[in-house]
């Protein structure tokens, strides 16, 4: 548990014997820049004054960074080598089918089944469905197929289908308009803040987790509209963040002064420059075959085949005896490993460098669950955004989107600390033991 | 060599769930997407089988998945959960206890309309047919088959729902219509209440669907008679126009492939059918339902194993003028020494299946689903043939029996031409589903002489005698038709068209045919469908 090295050394020095309650605020896919840009400028008025009273910080996010991994890290304090959870997406064990997260996946309890003892409001935190019991109430975020599934207990569903609570917006209508996705985004986070006023007023509780996925929604589809003042969209990208604000600072009123509060975000956002279509150049390079059938996504992977990719940037050996046209013997691994490295590392596009770094698993992960774990993870240079792309014509394709995630400018918030009570360099993985530690109120 | 469904996967399986879509990359999820169709990449489905699964990609095959097994019908999900609607039916039962004795779990229901009908007409089925109870109460003691059924009139929308609701059907089977073109031609009220039995019935189950069970496929029974019989010779495709149909007018050109191809219903039922159809197709695109519309040829015949396991069991068979087909009415005219009523000149050609390949090919086609949103239509004829040729031969093999049979020409009371050419495109079952006729009209006409000389069907046969012989005509005009001629079989010269069925076979040669039952057989896939996987 690298993240526990600095806990215990006497930082939390200005909170005095806390109550033992505590929030953490999370704001998907928010970069620590922009917070602090927008609080400047006046359109975050309510993180402007907790800055104040805090200490923002930039954070590294998981590798990979995106929201299932990143947050499952978060809850549970842990490495993915912990508790298991690389991506989005794993293949059903013995086969090519790809399944879809499930919060059986993890291998490691989360805080509320770590501390059973303490009640939650939970709203919206990704990676937790299908919703399990807990002491409180959890109601899960992205991916949730079935609102029924997302909430725990299950007598809250009524309530939340009158206030038409929705886990997410609904990409395809976003992605058809601006103004649609707006008004979505709009709708979502009221209903999303009411739902926690009334749980908080009402419920008797320890600790509240609240999550913002708009944020991660919005920059994907308009990153650009917040950097370019002149961009169409402008206006209403900072709109949207000022009733991120409004939110804040509501969610912020249910607390007492002396709760701990953090607010965090599980990875940063990029412009995004190039799609870079993994599965693609391993085709092209020969270690990946495909039967010509779409439909059948990875279940067309043919014999012959020693790599593969699965979003956003994993990298699987097709190994003997692990999958049904397994096709890497046990020798041969060392030298795949290799030759794929050397090649992703030379990588180039347009004369720059795409990959900065490639990762082996035992450099990224341990613990008991990094026999799952890819066998490569990459970790894009600026710009550059890695997906699987299986069946994919080219390697490199404009980019779909405007955003793109970010591995190292997470941001974390911690209210009521000083600047050098913070690890140096935290990670996600840092953010529940300093949580736990703010709870309690370690004295100095 | 693989079953023609092999390559078939969870998305075409009833079990699968649609859960929407997920695009990672923009971190967005939608149910909305799948409906639109937008992307292929990351469609989340759900196995209402498997549900320990959890959320994944639909690309599992029926070869591999455990739920679906082997059997000489191709893959067949396990225990399928098929619903019946017009079980009491001629078609209804037969395939009940077809489907029953594969393994599938069937249900039904039947408002007992068809009984109702004939006895207000005064005939009657000629081949005895048991309550529902006893029927229920033999296919358990005979076959070992659980049949659920239900009383209930399929307009009943709420009664129907409570059922579907309860049955969770994964393949639905709509048989449950008023099947008589003369019947829908008595008059006003009679074209009204054959009308409004089908289109609404057809239409409110659709919303049904849409709202219960999405995810099954419906079978529906169309009929040949759609289409109509085009003077032109055009040929009689499977519902749409193929890719490379083009229609050319002053010397411009449009491509029709993928449209519906022209309907010209020749009754008043058929146009109920044809309403359904476009019921059926909007559907499919607006919700995603997915159906197989039957474009079912005339059916003959009496036999299947399972029906004539037990009296009890046995289908019904009418020959009146309203409810009997000709092959039917044929026989039993044949058996009274009648001579055979051949309307018109004779020349009209038809579309014909026996029983028991109907019965096949609707198994395959249950077992087949297509995809989401799909609507698809099959012509499902075995062979073309015209109506004084089936007088013929139904005439050799009466003659075989000892009956010496004439033929006679009567007036023709349908609104229909005697001479046209008839082509027909039936492809898709023999290539796609990897069906072949196995009974050949003469093997099945000597098995309905088999059954229909027995002394207590021919008493039957005898009480309805004189509604055989029509009165209804297209006119409105009640009045019973006059003989124009009579003459002895093989004795009138062959005119008119040669009629023509297009199965383009040679894509899927008999030898491949034998292949892929060698290789069923192989696989242990019996009737029971308890084959393993290799
Ligand atoms: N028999 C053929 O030659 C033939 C040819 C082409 C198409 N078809 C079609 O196949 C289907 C079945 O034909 P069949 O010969 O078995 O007819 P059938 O009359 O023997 O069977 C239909 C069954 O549906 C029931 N039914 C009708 N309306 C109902 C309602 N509203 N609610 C509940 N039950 C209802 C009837 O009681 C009957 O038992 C029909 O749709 C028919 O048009 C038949």
């Amino acid at each position: 548990m690298s993240g526990n090295i600095y806990i215990g050394i006497a930082y939390l020095s200005i909170r005095k014997g806390g109550l033992g309650r505590g929030a953490i605020i999370g704001l998907d896919g928010v970069p620590h820049g922009l917070v602090e840009d927008l609080a400047h400028r006046g359109v975050m008025p309510n993180f402007r004054e907790l800055l104040d009273e805090g200490v923002l910080k930039p954070m590294r996010s998981s590798i990979p960074a995106v929201s299932a991994v990143s947050w499952s890290s978060m809850m549970t304090g842990a490495n993915p080598g912990v508790h298991g959870v690389y991506g989005y997406t794993e293949f059903l064990p013995g086969t090519y089918v790809v399944a879809y997260h499930s919060s059986r996946w993890l291998r490691a309890p989360p805080l509320w089944r770590r501390d059973p003892s303490r009640r939650y409001v939970i709203i919206n935190l990704p990676a937790t469905y299908p919703a399990g019991e807990v002491n409180g109430v959890l109601i899960s975020g992205f991916v949730a197929p079935d609102l029924e599934r997302a909430v725990y207990p299950r007598e809250l569903l009524g309530e939340l289908r009158e206030l038409n609570y929705k886990v997410d917006v609904d990409y395809v209508r976003a992605s058809s308009s601006p103004l649609l996705l707006f008004k979505e985004l709009a709708e979502t986070l009221k209903t999303r803040v009411e739902v926690c006023r009334r749980l908080v007023e009402r419920l008797k509780w320890d600790v509240l987790i609240f999550v913002v996925t708009g944020t991660d929604r919005l920059e994907h589809f308009l990153w650009d509209a917040y950097r370019d003042e002149g961009h169409e969209w402008h206006g209403e990208f900072l709109e949207y963040f000022r009733h991120v604000d409004e939110a804040i600072g509501e969610v912020v009123n249910l607390l007492g002064e002396d709760d701990a509060l953090m607010i965090i975000s599980d990875h940063g956002m990029e412009h995004l420059e190039v799609d870079v279509n993994l599965n693609r150049l391993l085709e092209d390079w020969g270690y990946l075959k495909l039967e010509n059938e779409p439909k059948r996504s990875y279940n067309a992977i043919r014999h012959g085949t020693k790599a593969f990719a699965l979003d956003p940037s994993r990298i699987y050996l097709n190994r003997v005896g692990h999958y049904p046209r397994g096709s890497v013997e046990k020798g041969d691994e060392e030298r795949l490993l290799g030759e794929l490295t050397e090649l992703l590392q030379d990588l180039r596009w347009r004369g720059r460098r795409v990959i900065r770094r490639v990762y082996r698993r035992e450099e990224l992960y341990h613990g008991d669950a990094v026999d799952k774990a890819p066998d490569l993870v990459l970790v894009p240079e600026e710009g550059f955004n890695l997906r699987a792309g299986l069946f994919r014509e080219e390697a490199f394709e404009e980019g779909e989107l405007s955003g793109k995630h970010t591995e190292w400018d997470a941001l974390l918030y911690v209210r009521g600390v000083e600047r050098d009570a913070l690890p140096e360099s935290p990670s996600i993985e840092d953010v529940l033991p300093l949580f736990q530690r703010l709870m309690e109120g370690e004295p100095s | 060599m693989k079953l023609h469904n092999a390559h078939k996967t969870c998305w075409n399986c009833p079990a699968a769930i649609l859960k929407g879509n997920v695009d990672f990359r923009a971190c967005g999820q939608s149910l909305e997407a799948i409906r639109r169709r937008i992307e292929r990449e990351g469609l989340l489905i759900e196995c209402a089988r498997l549900p320990d699964l959890g959320h994944f990609e639909p690309t599992i095959t029926f070869e591999e998945c455990p739920e679906w097994r082997p059997t000489k019908y191709g893959y067949l999900l396990e225990n399928m959960r098929v619903m019946i609607l017009g079980i009491d039916g001629y078609l209804g039962w037969t395939l009940a206890l077809k489907l029953g004795a594969l393994g599938c779990e069937v249900s039904g229901v039947d408002c007992f309309l068809r009984r109702k009908m004939v006895r207000e007409l005064g005939t009657d089925s000629v081949v005895p047919i048991y309550p529902m109870e006893e029927r229920l109460k033999a296919a358990k003691e005979v076959l070992d088959i659980d049949i659920k059924f239900r009383e209930i009139n399929i307009l009943d929308r709420e009664k129907l729902g409570q059922f579907m609701r309860e049955v969770q059907p994964e393949a639905i089977v709509h048989y449950g219509e008023i099947p008589s073109a003369p019947y829908s031609m008595i008059d006003c009220n009679h074209a009204i209440q054959v009308q409004y039995n089908n289109v609404i019935g057809t239409l409110g189950l659709l919303f049904l669907m849409k709202e219960i069970c999405p995810e099954s496929s419906l079978i529906k029974l169309g009929t040949l008679g759609e289409y109509g019989a085009p003077l032109t010779g055009r040929p009689l495709f499977e519902g749409l126009f193929p890719a490379d149909a083009v229609l050319r007018w002053r010397g411009r050109e449009w491509s029709l492939g993928g449209e519906l191809t022209p309907r010209d219903p020749v009754s008043f039922y058929h146009v109920s059918k044809v309403q359904d159809t476009f019921n059926i197709y909007e559907a499919c695109k607006y919700w995603w339902l997915r159906s197989y519309d039957v474009m079912q040829g005339v059916i003959y015949g009496v036999h299947t194993d399972e029906v004539a396991a037990d009296p009890r069991l046995r289908t019904r068979l009418d020959v009146d003028e309203w409810f009997g087909t000709v092959v039917n009415r044929f026989v039993a005219q044949a058996i009274l020494g009648m001579p055979l009523t051949v309307y018109g000149e004779g020349e009209q050609i038809r579309g014909f299946i026996a029983l028991e390949d109907a019965m096949e090919c609707m198994v395959r086609l249950i077992s087949s689903p297509p995809e989401p949103g799909q609507y698809d239509v099959v012509n499902q004829v075995s062979g073309l043939h015209k109506v004084s040729e089936l007088a013929e031969t139904v005439a050799r093999v009466a003659a075989e029996f000892g009956y010496d049979v004439k033929i006679q020409r009567v007036e023709n009371p349908r609104v229909e031409a005697d001479y046209h050419p008839f082509e027909v495109v039936s492809t898709k079952l023999p290539n796609e589903l990897g069906f072949t006729p196995k009974v050949p009209l003469e093997v099945e006409i000597r098995r309905m002489f088999e059954l229909l000389t027995q002394p207590h069907i021919v008493e039957r046969i005898r009480k309805v005698a004189h509604l055989i012989r029509p009165r209804t005509w297209w006119s409105g005009e009640k009045k019973v038709v006059e003989t124009l001629e009579v003459y002895r079989p093989g004795t009138r010269r062959r005119r008119g068209f040669k009629p023509r069925l297009i199965t383009d076979r040679e894509r899927f040669p008999v030898s491949k045919v034998e292949e892929v039952e060698r290789a069923v057989e192989a696989i242990g896939g019996g009737e029971g469908g308890d084959g393993n996987k290799g």
